[in-house]
This record gives C-alpha cells, sequence and structure tokens, in this order.
C-alpha cells in the first residue's frame, strides 16, 4: 500500500517522525479519543492528535501529557500510523525538558525512593491491619536496584 | 489448582487494600492459588513513567519479570496497568535480541537477568484461559440472578490486542462472558470501549474529566437499566466511584440515582457468597442505598 504524506512545518521534533508523515488527518483516530472527545478546544475536525502534530513544539510537549495511551488510535488508523507510540516518545522529550506536569516528577521520585507508587502513610496501614494484611512499606533493597536502574538509563527526577 | 506469582502493583494495596484482601481469600475457592512476592517493585505505569523514560521504564518491568523467572513461576496481576507494562514489556524483549541485550546490560549491574520464560496474566484472562467460564459458573455459591451489570474492560486490558489475546477491543465479550458466569445479566451499551479518561485526571482538566466520566455513566443510566459498573483496572475504578462524585458536580443528572462499582473481584465474591461488608463496600466513595441489590 502506498503511504500518502503530508508535510507537518512547525515542528521540527514531529516533522521528523515517519510516524506522523503517514497521517493525511482523516480524524479516525480521534472518534473514540478521550481527549478529542472530552477536551472542549478539540473537535473532530481539529482533533487531539492532528492538532499536536501541527502545533509550536512547546504547546506539544506540554499538551501531550493528556494521552491516556490507550490505543483506540492506533486501533482505527487506516493509515497503520502509531500516534500513541510517538506521543509516548514526545513524553520523554517533555520530561527531560522540564515540561511534564509536575506529578510526574514526584511521582518519579516516588517511586525511586520507595519502590512503590504512593506514599505509605498510616491511614492506608491502619487500614490494612484492620483487614489483616501485611504493612506497606518502603522497600531499601527494592528502591536501590531501582536507583541503579535509573542511573544507568539515565533517568532523572529533576530537570538540571 | 493453578498457581501465580501475585504481582499486587502499587494502587490496589495504596488504593484498593480490600481488593487485594478479598483476592487472597477467596480466589483459591476458584482454584486460583496465589504465592506473595515482596521483591516486586511498581511495575512502573504505562502512562506516565512509560512516557518519562521508556529505557527506565523497560528495565524495571524487566526486573519484575526476572524475579518470576528465578521463581519459575508465572504473574498474575489485578490491574490493568500492571498487566500492559509487564506483559508489553514481555513481547518487546522476546521479540528484539538487541533490545534484550541492552536491558540485561543495565539488569546485570544489580545480578539480574532477564530470560523471556514466563507469561503475564490479567485475573480476567487467568478465567478465561485456565479456570474456564463454565468451570467458575459451577463454583459460584450464590449466583447474581437479576443484577444487571455494564461492564468496562478498561483499555489496557484490550489494547495492544495482538500482546494480549484477550478479546476483541472494538467489540468486547469475554468480561460479559464472566458476569454471565456469576449468574448476572451482562448489558451492552455504546460507550462501552470508551476510554476511562484517567490522564485527563492527572493533568488536572476537570471540565474534561468531568465530561469523561459522565458521558459513560449517563450512557449507561439512560440506556441500559444497569444496576452497577463493573471494572477490573483500579484507575478506571477510581475514576468511575470517585470521579463520579466530581462529575456530579457538572452534571446534577447524575445525582438523581448513582451508579456503584463494583471491581471485578468484588463482583466474584459476591457470587461466592460475601456479603457487601465482607467485600469492602463501605470502602467505596458511591454506595447507594441498596435497592439494586434487592433484585439478587
Amino acid at each position: 500500500m502506498e503511504i500518502i504524506k503530508i508535510k507537518y512545518s512547525k515542528d521540527n521534533i514531529i516533522k521528523q517522525s515517519e510516524e506522523v508523515q503517514r497521517c493525511f488527518k482523516c480524524s479516525a483516530c480521534s472518534i473514540f479519543c478521550p481527549v478529542t472527545l472530552n477536551v472542549s478546544r478539540y473537535t473532530l475536525e481539529d482533533a487531539f492528535i492532528s492538532q499536536l502534530y501541527g502545533a509550536e513544539e512547546s504547546k506539544t510537549l506540554k499538551d501531550v501529557w493528556m494521552c491516556c495511551n490507550c490505543e483506540k488510535c492506533i486501533m482505527s488508523c487506516p493509515q497503520d500510523g502509531e500516534p500513541a507510540e510517538v506521543f509516548t516518545n514526545l513524553k520523554q522529550l517533555s520530561y527531560q525538558r522540564g515540561l511534564a506536569p509536575d506529578s510526574v516528577y514526584a511521582l518519579a521520585k516516588q517511586v525511586l525512593n520507595t519502590g512503590i507508587a504512593y506514599e505509605t502513610g498510616a491511614k492506608v496501614n491502619a487500614d490494612r491491619k484492620k483487614m489483616g494484611l501485611k504493612e506497606l512499606s518502603a522497600n531499601e533493597n527494592v528502591s536501590k536496584e531501582l536507583r541503579i536502574i535509573a542511573e544507568r538509563t539515565a533517568f532523572k527526577t529533576e530537570v538540571a | 489448582m493453578t498457581k501465580y506469582l501475585f504481582f499486587k502493583g502499587c494502587t490496589i494495596p495504596a488504593k484498593l487494600p480490600n481488593v487485594e484482601k478479598l483476592a487472597l481469600d477467596i480466589l483459591p475457592e476458584i482454584g486460583i492459588e496465589l504465592q506473595e512476592e515482596e521483591q516486586f517493585s511498581c511495575c512502573p505505569d504505562p502512562v506516565q513513567l512509560e512516557g518519562a523514560n521508556h529505557y527506565f521504564w523497560l528495565a524495571v518491568a524487566a526486573r519484575n519479570l526476572a524475579i518470576a523467572e528465578e521463581k519459575g513461576m508465572d504473574i498474575m496481576t489485578l490491574c490493568n496497568g500492571c498487566l500492559n507494562t509487564l506483559a508489553v514489556t514481555n513481547a518487546k524483549l522476546q521479540k528484539s535480541a538487541e533490545l534484550k541485550a541492552a536491558v540485561n546490560n543495565v539488569l546485570k549491574e544489580i545480578g539480574k537477568e532477564y530470560k523471556g520464560t514466563v507469561k503475564v496474566k490479567h485475573l480476567m484472562q487467568v478465567i478465561k484461559e485456565d479456570i474456564g467460564y463454565e468451570n467458575l459458573k459451577s463454583k459460584v455459591k450464590k449466583p447474581l440472578h437479576g443484577l444487571k451489570v455494564a461492564s468496562h474492560p478498561g483499555c489496557h486490558l484490550l489494547m495492544p490486542d495482538e500482546v494480549l489475546k484477550y478479546d476483541d477491543p472494538t467489540d468486547p465479550q469475554e468480561y460479559d462472558k464472566f458476569v454471565s458466569a456469576l449468574g448476572a445479566t451482562a448489558v451492552d451499551y455504546i460507550t462501552k470501549v470508551d476510554c476511562c479518561g484517567v490522564a485527563l485526571n492527572l493533568v488536572g482538566d476537570k471540565e474534561a474529566n468531568n465530561k469523561c466520566i459522565a458521558n459513560k455513566l449517563l450512557d449507561i443510566k439512560n440506556h441500559t437499566g444497569a444496576h452497577i459498573l463493573s471494572t477490573g483496572c483500579p484507575f478506571c475504578f477510581t475514576q468511575f466511584d470517585m470521579g463520579q462524585i466530581m462529575a456530579s458536580r457538572d452534571y446534577p443528572e447524575l445525582k438523581d440515582s448513582k451508579i456503584p462499582v463494583i471491581y471485578a473481584v468484588e463482583l466474584l465474591g459476591l457470587a461466592m457468597g460475601k456479603s457487601l461488608d465482607e467485600i469492602g463496600y463501605k470502602t467505596h466513595r458511591i454506595k447507594p442505598e441498596i435497592k439494586v441489590w434487592e433484585v439478587m
């Protein structure tokens, strides 16, 4: 099958993506997209995915975190494009540039410090104790191993 | 008895401990034995941390898989997010020798190696593939006759379908078969495959998040006659349970008759004869007068 390509000129990151160049803005990806369907500034005619493909870089990198990675777009793209994959790569760039929501950096810190994604407060453990479940606490061995993995994969919890 | 290493994840132990407790109590009754494991970490999640750093995400997931490999046991989880991360990582590393070598280069620093020898399944897949719906039906102690259930399998249990192989992501039926095996009636509805919109919540877009939650709940309420919504994902659960309260501020019609959200394990618990108190209904945010339960 011949792939139809159109040029998205504004955004340098987006321009380099082979996946993005397959998009001809048919909006099939957006019929089930939770962002296009629910965020008021997007419509099926001017959808989240195609807007991000055509937006200025700073806007793209800020808004990309609305993507739920639900892969409805991958399911419905007639060009075999993979918008959710493109967005995962864009999230990484966004994270490195400090443009991700604060909650993502906080989550990264929490996971590296404790091995789990939530604080293990007294309330949680009181509930767990009542149910006869083991206490939820930071596991030093686990978090030590995760910090080594973070170092080896250049994963930082703060932007320099 | 089929035996699995229990990957609890983070959200269930921290936010829905009643689901963890119930799973440990009742899954043996349907033939699933769970072994707990202290060395697992966060999966990590496929929406935020996969985006933050792909290699970190892959390597941490591979570390969890390597722990199961050391034990020689397949993994079972109750969470769509954990399933997605671990099963997708498994598939990616099995497919690419290059990626596997890169990840193992990281894991050797902590004395671990990913080989690719274990399977990862969600409880819903274990029920479908190992237990079987007919077998499940024969174990039910209190069939949920009369209860109408709108199922929400959740996106990360359905996609990528070539990896998860659970159901048709455009017209899922397997969760409904589970519901039917418990004696309840599954209702079909047009927004069944719509995403719960969890990232809209994570970025703090309240207006969009409320709209997303209300869309599905109002579809269920206005078009199905369902008494409850049921899901096997802690993020979807929280969206529709806690989120229903928030959404009802923008959509007052949601206040008239709230739709309880019952976790897959909780629904199973009811069918195994547990009471609402015993499944932890008290811990839910949406717990209307139990008129709906009188139908059973």
